[in-house]
């Protein structure tokens, strides 16, 4: 039984009270058989096929925002990752690295919310370790997730398959979750105006997983659309050409970008896929996307080009009919204009 | 009998210096032959040595007149040498020093011919000799001789053949001669219209522009989209189908003065810059009255004037008779159409008929501009006529270096030795097609004069696509990277075209944003030293401006900073509706923000504040806006204290923009009157600038760069002022102030630091 309303370093010295939080907070609301929370380590079935891992941390700040808190976003970020490699996410593992301080009452919504997210796609938490950190030495709380799935042998996704003349295509309008977590952490009482996209992709790679011509998916997490389109150049080394009129943006996500100055292909999403396919599947993808209420905004928006310059590999074709390059994102965007 | 060996550098290929030194060894009765090198002249004279004396002076004195020779070397020779003169073929030397002619405007001999209706050439659009025509444009590789042009293709007629083979005629080794039987033609084509060519075509393109129709033109350096400047709807159509709203566009005049002099005032220098043989863009206050649709220029004091830089031009301005738009017809910013097929593609919702022509164009070029401030036409872009531009260097490079520029108004340049070769203009490097230009251009300038760079300079600004292309271009070839900061190049692009000595200079380096060595953005400096050896010692009191580079198409972004760091409430009208409360939200947590003390978003502050312009469709909107309203105000010329000055706790002089604020926002003064007091303001804060480092550390000379310093209104405040109170002021001509100097200032602050 918990006393405490709020997380102290005590929580995390492996002693009474540590054990307390775990089963109190994290197995009561993860539930599962196969978490045994006194053991290191624990075994896991795995189905035929090639195994998938993905490791990922989360540190978003503010810690809930409209459409989403940290815990579920924790889980559909790893979920994802597995879900655009064409692999079906089984288990996870969770580090939590909390602050002392944060609420307990808190920290149950959190773990709830990723409990929830994880149950809804179909994964388990199977293994799991907490730490408390001294106080100002976190935002509330981190969480660090490890995702293992099953993915069809010889699975015909990756970088090196993307031809010259391929489709490309998103599930959905991208950055709102950026400009949501943004709005909510400078609380500049617009929040909820933009709700994040936070979600799992599985139900969107699931429906095109087996279109024959699919040859890559990617997530536009950090960076958004336009940092995957820099990796797909790179790693298909040939230009990737997007036309701006046809990618998906929400008129209040692109308001606020315009106010502050910031260019939605860059900011993340969270819920979305961006797809590489053959010219001949990308009418069929886009048909299966825009069948799923995920994918309703799902759109064609550009095409991979001939060899690229390694400078300036990604280019907009913008509205007006001219082109612009878009550079690689650098880590405090300094204005350019003179 | 002494025979010399000479050999000329310089401009002397292209430009009719063979026949002319044929022609002068005859009169002297010297023996020997001339022959092209590799950018070179070669000659063996014989004679008795008192005519040889006369014939090497007379070699520089009266070389033909778009000819700039230089003498590489005079040796005596010992060799037997037959009687008469001869014009050798040309040799391929190694270690030579190209350099390579400009396009030239027509003559008046072939503007002569072309209008005698007896002369076989007579309205045939591609006339030209030694003195004229085309050759940066068409060349593809050295030596200049017709095979290595775009002309290759187009053997010569016999009556062309003789001309090109007489040493005594004015085509004697015209590469680019033409004629209506060797070609090249236009072709007349037009949706829904039969096409036409030769004589047909023209007559059918100023047909299509009589009936107010938008033409585009194959000109030198690329396509010109024309029409009736007089036409309103004509001049709307075509801002609206190039997506241009704002921004002026060109008019060519026939040559005739009546026509110009209703149109822009034109005084006796101006018309020399205008008749010049680059035949730029010059701008040039428009005449109330005018006879031009007012959607040429909207708010515009100015018009940018230009008469024909070719025949075809020249047939198409006289045959029409009256002011026609002539605007580059690619998208701003981006490199110049030249294909015929790539044109129609790209024009095809913009132009309704195509006057084509069928001679190649081996590099765009686009038109020059150029201004007259403070008494001396300055050039503002430098493309066909003027480049490239090839300069000595105040120092000799150890090893060749090629220099990036900076990311708008592109240039490059290449330094080898004591020399320097600058780009034309390549526009703004956000467009992929003007940084494929920029990559071109990079290996046309190694391969056309054989350097190799080891070395390649950039600005500091790592998000310039220019940067990133080196760091590429680097990482590919094995190259060394060199930054210079932003302001550093354009003062030492100053300190490079000026020469001022060895004292100290000051230069005030007022521009938009460029990143400063404080991580800062930079942009009203005042720079104290010399090229390699800048210290800062002035600059505008810094604030915070909003939205990345959205900021500076938003001139109502730098506006409402300034009054928010001045805990005054913006003007109302200034921000836009939606959004006003989160701008200011995102300004005062720091969101997306950054630190500049910026002239040039000082001025854009000052367009917006007066309503001029709160967002701008194109560079520098604002304050060319604010310069023409500035001119209307009945006291232009009146004395305005300068803004505050204080040292800051580093010990810069700080000018405290605040105190122009009440001012600017003082609504029962009229606008054109703090447009100019504005001025006034800005340009007393430069001079007390400069007065307090005098004092402090005794600087004579003061330079101007920047791109700020475009403002005519400003620098003929600013100048006179500075030479009133005893300082020896410098401002360029030869090299651009804006960022299209960046590349040389590049290369002389790198030398500066050796
Ligand atoms: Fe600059
Ligand atoms: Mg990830
Ligand atoms: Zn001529
Ligand atoms: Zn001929």
């Amino acid at each position: 039984m918990i006393e405490d309303t709020h997380v102290s370093l005590a929580h995390g010295n492996g002693g009474r009270l540590m054990r307390a939080l775990i089963e109190e907070v994290f197995a009561r609301h993860l539930a599962d058989p196969a978490l045994d929370t006194g053991a290191d380590a624990v075994p896991v079935a795995l189905p035929a096929g090639e195994i998938v891992v993905t490791t990922d941390g989360f540190t978003v700040q503010p810690l809930s925002f409209p459409g989403g808190d940290i815990g579920a976003l924790a889980v559909h970020g790893t979920v994802n990752d597995l879900a655009v490699a064409g692999a079906r996410p089984l288990y996870l593992t969770l580090a939590a690295l909390i602050e002392e301080g944060l609420e307990i009452a808190r920290l149950e919504r959190i773990v709830a919310s990723l409990a929830g997210a994880a149950r809804a796609a179909g994964v388990r938490v199977v293994a799991g370790d907490t730490k408390v950190l001294p106080r100002g030495q976190g935002g509330g709380i981190y969480l660090a997730l490890t995702g293992i799935g099953v993915r069809p042998p010889g699975c015909g996704l990756g970088l090196g398959r993307i031809e010259t003349g391929d489709a490309v295509l998103v599930s959905g309008p991208v950055g709102d979750h950026g400009i949501a977590v943004m709005l909510a952490r400078e609380e500049f009482g617009l929040s909820g105006d933009v709700v994040s996209d936070a979600a799992s992709v599985l139900p969107l790679t699931a429906a095109i997983a087996v279109l024959p011509g699919l040859r890559f998916m990617r997530d536009p997490t950090r960076g958004g659309l336009a940092t995957v389109a820099h990796e797909i150049a790179r790693g298909a080394g040939r230009a990737v050409e997007l036309d701006e009129a046809a990618i998906p943006v929400r008129g209040t996500t692109r308001a606020v970008c315009d106010m502050l100055g910031y260019d939605p292909l860059y900011l993340a999403s969270e819920g979305r896929v961006v797809a590489v396919a053959a010219p001949a599947a990308a009418a069929a993808i886009l048909a299966a996307w825009r069948a799923l209420p995920e994918g309703e905004g799902a759109a064609i928006i550009g095409a991979i080009g001939a060899a690229a310059p390694a400078d300036a590999p990604v280019l907009l074709r913008t509205r007006i009919g001219g082109a612009r390059t878009l550079p690689e994102l650098e880590s405090d965007p300094l204005p350019r204009i003179c | 009998m002494p025979a010399l060996r000479i050999e000329l550098g310089g401009r002397v290929q292209g430009v009719g210096f063979r026949p002319f030194v044929y022609r002068l060894a005859r009169r002297h009765g010297v023996s020997g032959w001339v022959r092209n090198g590799l950018g070179t002249v070669e000659i063996l004279a014989a004679a008795d040595p008192a005519i040889l004396d006369r014939f090497t002076a007379a070699l520089l004195a009266e070389a033909p007149p778009t000819a700039r020779p230089g003498l590489l070397g005079v040796t005596p020779v010992a060799e037997a040498v037959e009687p008469g003169f001869s014009i050798r073929d040309s040799a391929a030397t190694e270690g030579a020093r190209p350099a390579f002619p400009p396009d030239l405007a027509p003559c008046p001999d072939c503007l002569r011919e072309l209008a005698d209706r007896s002369d076989r050439r007579a309205g045939y659009p591609f006339i030209n000799c030694t003195q004229c025509g085309p050759r940066y444009s068409l060349i593809r590789r050295l030596p200049y001789d017709r095979a290595n042009t775009a002309m290759a293709g187009f053997p010569l007629c016999p009556a062309c053949r003789a001309e090109y083979a007489d040493p005594l005629n004015r085509r004697f080794h015209a590469e680019p001669v033409a004629c209506p039987d060797c070609g090249p033609y236009c072709r007349f084509e037009a949706a829904g219209a039969p096409s036409a060519a030769g004589e047909a075509a023209l007559a059918a393109g100023l047909a299509a522009l009589r009936r107010g129709l938008i033409v585009a033109v194959r000109g030198v350096g690329g396509y010109h989209l024309l029409c009736d400047a007089a036409d309103q709807a004509a001049v709307a159509a075509l801002r609206h189908r190039k997506s241009r709203p704002d921004k002026p566009f060109a008019v060519l005049f026939p040559d005739d003065a009546r026509t110009l002099d209703s149109c822009v005032a034109a005084d006796a220098a101006a018309r020399a810059a205008l008749r010049g043989p680059a035949r730029p863009i010059l701008l040039l206050p428009r005449r109330p009255g005018a006879p031009l649709a007012p959607a040429i220029a909207p708010g515009f004091g100015t018009i940018g004037a230009m008469l024909a830089d070719s025949p075809l031009h020249h047939l198409l301005a006289e045959g029409f008779g009256a002011p026609l738009v002539a605007t580059s017809a690619n998208r701003s910013g981006e490199p110049m159409l030249t294909d015929p097929d790539a044109a129609a593609a790209a024009l095809a919702g913009i132009a309704d008929a195509f006057l084509h022509h069928d001679r190649p164009i081996e590099r765009p070029v686009d038109d020059s501009v150029l201004r007259i401030i403070d008494g001396a036409p300055r050039i503002l872009r430098a493309g066909r006529g003027l480049c490239p531009i090839e300069r000595t260097l105040p120092f000799r490079l150890a090893e060749p270096v090629l220099a990036l520029g900076g990311h708008m108004k592109s240039t490059i340049a290449l330094g080898f030795a004591d020399r320097v070769v600058i780009s034309p203009h390549l526009g703004d490097l956000d467009d992929p097609a003007a940084l494929a230009g920029l990559a071109r251009m990079a290996a046309d300038l190694q391969s056309l004069y054989g350097i190799a760079p080891r070395r390649l300079l950039v600005d500091a600004h790592p998000g310039y696509a220019s940067t990133r292309w080196a760091r590429a271009e680097a990482r590919a070839r094995g190259l060394d990277i060199v930054p210079v900061w932003h302001h550093h190049a354009h003062a030492s692009a100053l300190a490079g075209e000026m020469a001022p000595g060895a004292a100290p200079l000051l230069v005030l380096t007022w521009d938009g944003v460029g990143l400063g060595p404080d991580g800062t953005l930079w942009g009203g400096e005042a720079l104290l030293g010399r090229p390699g050896a800048w210290r800062r010692v002035a600059r505008f009191r810094p604030f915070r401006l909003q939205g990345g580079d959205a900021a500076s198409r938003a001139p109502w972004r730098s506006a409402a900073a300034l009054c928010w760091a001045a805990g005054i409430d913006p003007p109302a009208g200034l921000l836009p509706e939606q959004g006003a409360g989160i701008a200011r939200a995102a300004w005062a947590r720091d969101l997306n923000c950054h630190r500049t003390g910026a002239a040039g978003r000082l001025f854009d502050a000052a367009a917006a504040l007066l309503g001029l312009c709160r967002v701008a469709s194109f560079e520098g909107q604002g304050p060319a806006l604010l310069e023409s309203l500035a001119d209307t105000a009945d006291d232009i010329t009146g004395p305005a204290p300068g803004l505050p000055l204080a040292d800051a706790a580093d010990g810069v002089i700080e000018a405290d923009w605040s105190a122009a604020l009440p001012a600017l926002l003082d609504a029962s003064v009229p606008a054109a009157r703090r447009a100019a007091a504005f001025h006034a303001t800005m340009a007393a804060t430069a001079l007390a600038i400069a007065e307090t480092v005098r004092r402090r550390h005794g600087v004579a000379a003061i330079g101007l760069a920047g791109g700020v310093f475009q403002n005519r209104n400003l620098v003929e405040r600013l100048a006179p002022a500075l030479r009133a109170a005893g300082f020896a002021t410098l401002f360029g001509e030869a090299i651009a102030c804006n960022d299209a100097g960046l590349s040389f200032g590049q290369i002389i602050e790198y030398g500066g630091r050796a």
